[in-house]
Order: C-alpha cells, then structure tokens, then sequence
C-alpha cells in the first residue's frame, strides 16, 4: 500500500540538515523560545505555524543567526548546521548567512538594477572571477527565481520598479545566487496577491530539488500546500512536529487541532 | 475540541449538516420498523407510506451532499472538522442505502399478503430488522456522543444479524425443498432477509466511520463475520 503514496510526500528521514536542542531566546527578561528540539530535514520543505507571538519567526531567525543583530536577545541551544554547531565562536556569522539564505516578508530589493540585485551577493563573496561567469549566475538564480522571462530584456533596470510579486521573486534570487544550503523564508507571501503566491509557492516546490526550505507562514493553508513536515509552535513551545498530512488531518495535540480548525484555544 | 470556532458561523454550518444526519437517521428508523411491521402483520397501507418516505431520506442526502460540498470549499476543514465532514457524507450515504432496503422490502409486502404464509418468517424478520434497528439507533447515539468504544462493540454485534441471516437462509430453502408452492414467497422473504442483512453491514460502516472521527484511524482489527450462506448447501431428502 506504501508504494501507492504520491511520490512527492516521501522524504529522506534519515537526511538531517539542522539538528536543534534544547534550544532557548531571551529577548531580556522574556522566555521567547523554550526547549525547542527539532530536526529539520535536506530536501524537504519545513512549515512552522502558529499564532502570533508564538516562537516562530524567532526560531526561524536563530537558524541564520540573525538574532545575533538584536542587542537584547540571548540564544542557548545546540544548532548543528550538517553536524558543525552554528553559534561556534569561530563560525563568521556572514559566511553563514551565505550558506543559510533569507528571505522577508516585504520584497526588499535593493535600490539598484535588476542584475546587481542578484549580482551583489556572488560578488561579495567572490563567487565569480570574471563578468561571464558573473552573468552566468545571474541567468541562473533568475531562472530559479522563475523571473528570468520577464526580466531579461531589463536586467539594467531598478528592482523596485517591478510589481510586488516579481520584486518577491526577485528576492528569492538573490537568495539562491549564493548557492546557499537552506532557504529561510518568513512569511514571503503575505504581502501577494493570490496569483504571485501561486508562483511563490510553485518556486518552493522547485527549490526542494536542492534546498531545505524553512517557511514561516500565517496561512495554515499555505503550509498544508507547500510543506511536506510542519511544526506548529505556541507560546514558544514546539507543541507539534510531524508530516503535514498528519498535522491536517490527525494532529496528536489538542492544541494543534484548535489551532488549525481556527478554534479559541 | 469542543470548543466554539472562532468563526461562529462555521460552528452553525456544521451543526446544520449533522442535524440533518440526525433528521436522516430517524427517519431511516422508522422506515425498518415499519417496513417489518407492514411485512408481519399485511399492513399494506403502513407499507405504502414506507415507501413514499423514501423521497424524504434521499432528498436529505442530496442535501448533506451539498452542503459538505460547500463547506470544503468555503472554510477548507482540518483535523476533527475535515473528519466530521467526511464521515458525515459517508454516513448519509449509508443511511440512504438503509433506507433504500427498508422501501425494497415494504414493495414486497404487498406480494407476500397474497400468498400462503411461511411458517415463523414474519416474525424472524421482524426480529432481525429490530436487531439491526437498535445497532442503527446504537451507532447514531455513538456518533453524537462521539462514543469509539460504544461503536466498536455495534461492530461486534453485526455477527448476530449474519447469524440470523444464516438460519432464515437454511429454513427458507427447506421450505421451498418441501413444496414447490412456497418458491414465490420465500424467495422475497429470502431477498428481505438479505436485505437487511446488508442493512447490518451498512450499520457496521457507520460504526466504523464513527471510531474513525473520534481517533483518527479506522479500525484495522478483523471482526466476526458469520454470514455463510455463500458455502451453504441444503440437499433434498430422498
């Protein structure tokens, strides 16, 4: 019966690409994590849901290390990136960030051209010797942003003046063109309309070939399309982490269930 | 989970389409009582009405249908909700085929009140549609109070039905080996016999459906069958 699953739902368990423990943020005096472990796979697409206020996005952002920028947050935990701890004094945070790829909620291109947008990255981090293989990774992050069509005859144009779904878009390429590892994602759908989202979401699914996707997502129905394991946080516990089928149809937690079927509780 | 949803119309969606499961079960009720009253005492005007409520029963179906239908595609159900709707459709479909098989058995009243009667088979039938009524009545309870434990042991209890089943089988090929005469009117009662024998067998889903909605799963364990009229075979005497 096994082999008559779809295909797409199988993942590799054994494929562990963050391994977290016992992980804990203060914001000052606040408790924002509590004794988080979870295990997130390569390949594979990983949705944490929840209420606002619940955990999510901070955890989201201790996986690059993006909390180190917030003066009063205090991180504890083991954060394996492929067996080496992240938060290790030797790790440099920006090489990191190469390797564990963001992206916002709000499009935020830079105020530069289409292709410097993309190119930025790969310069700085001396990804290309020379203008054609430059060029090359642009052509490539923008197929993999699936924008390359609509914006190859204007590469020399600002990114901002492009619409808010290709701006996205364009985002996620810039994210993919330092050939990062892990692709963080904190809501970068909610500022789409539903067809952009469609293509957003259609790109996550052609990601998972190389990446492991982590999405933070206001829309359960978000993350029961796109992701193949869900996590759902509460009050900065992982109350729940299971395969999304599971989660959507047979939650263990009752308060996964009052959550997902928009419950009060 | 018994707490209110959020959207409080929702909550009132759901309850009007399991009211309706309700409506549909009572009614599913009355028409196997009715249909083994009529059989039992010739009553050909009770079977009459039987038949002409059937239109009730599938109109709600239709209805349940319909508004499962949009309630997946306006509030997209998870968890406990998604399970109630699916269960509910099943549900109703079982009913309907109930009730289907109750209308089935009130026609051949009027055949049957022709004919020479069978010895004892009015009130066997009437018995085993009983049984299967209070498992009907059993399972419902078990779906509104979400009751697994209660539906496991209706699941149980549809051996007894197969059983019945399996004896009226034997008696009416022995009556019809013993005179040709009987061969009309035990061959209707044989079909109302297996009639409700599949009525069983429909309960049992419900049942079924009901531990699926409360835990999630179905129930994977066997359980009894005891219908073998499949195997059955009685040779004249010589």
């Amino acid at each position: 019966m096994n082999d008559m699953r779809p295909l797409e739902r199988v993942v590799d368990e054994t494929d562990i690409k963050f391994s977290c423990k016992e992980c804990q943020v203060y914001y000052g005096e606040t408790h924002a994590i509590r004794d988080v472990d979870v295990d997130i796979l390569d390949k594979t697409v990983t949705a944490f849901i929840g209420p606002s206020g619940c955990g999510k996005s901070t955890f989201l952002r201790c996986l690059n290390r993006m909390n180190d920028t917030i003066d009063v947050a205090r991180v504890e935990g083991t954060f394996h990136l492929d067996g080496e701890e992240i938060y290790d004094p030797k790790v440099d945070p920006v090489q990191l960030r190469a390797k564990v790829g963001m992206v916002f909620q709000k499009p935020n291109p830079f105020p530069k051209s289409i292709y410097d947008n993309v190119a930025y990255g790969p310069k700085i981090h001396g990804l290309a010797r020379n203008k054609a293989e430059l060029d090359e990774i642009v052509e490539r992050a923008l197929r993999r942003g699936a924008i390359w069509d609509e914006v190859k005859d204007r590469l020399s144009e600002p990114g901002t003046g492009l619409s808010g779904g290709q701006q996205q878009r364009l985002c996620i390429a810039r994210a993919v063109a330092t050939e990062p590892e892990v692709l963080l994602m904190d809501e970068p759908c909610s500022a789409l309309d539903p067809i952009a989202t469609a293509q957003v979401e259609e790109l996550i699914d052609e990601l998972r070939q190389n990446y492991s996707v982590v999405i933070v997502t206001h829309s359960m129905q978000q993350a029961a399309r796109v992701s193949q394991r869900t996590a759902f946080f509460h009050l900065g516990n992982l109350v729940e982490y299971d395969e999304t089928g599971t989660i959507f149809t047979n939650p263990k937690d009752p308060r996964t269930e009052s959550y997902i079927t928009g419950r009060i509780g | 989970m018994n707490d209110p949803h959020i959207a409080s119309a929702y909550d009132r969606d759901l309850e009007a389409i399991q009211a309706m499961i309700m409506k549909m079960g009572g009614l599913v009720e009355e028409a196997i009582s009715g249909a083994a009253e009529s059989l039992e005492t010739g009553d050909l005007e009770l079977a009459e009405r039987i038949r002409a409520a059937d239109a009730a029963i599938d109109g709600l179906e239709e209805r349940v249908n319909e508004e499962c239908a949009r309630t997946i595609a306006l509030r997209q159900p998870a968890a406990g909700d998604l399970r109630t709707i699916l269960t509910v459709m099943k549900i109703s479909n079982n009913l309907e085929r109930i009730g289907d098989y109750a209308k089935n058995m009130a026609k051949r009243t009027g055949v049957l009140a022709q004919m020479h009667p069978i010895d004892g088979a009015g009130g066997a039938i009437r018995r085993m549609a009983r049984q299967v009524e209070l498992m009907l009545k059993d399972a419902l309870d078990a779906y509104v109070q979400r009751d697994s434990e209660l539906a496991h042991d209706i699941r149980m209890r549809d051996s007894d039905v197969d059983q019945m089943y399996n004896s009226l089988f034997r008696n009416f090929l022995t009556h019809m080996m013993e005179d040709p005469r009987n061969i009309t009117a035990c061959m209707h009662l044989h079909f109302i016999a297996k009639n409700i024998e599949r009525m069983g067998d429909h309960v049992t889903s419900i049942a079924e459906q009901v531990i699926y909605l409360v835990d999630g799963e179905f129930p994977g364990d066997e359980r009894p069958k005891r219908d073998r009229t499949s195997y059955e075979k009685v040779e004249p005497q010589p």
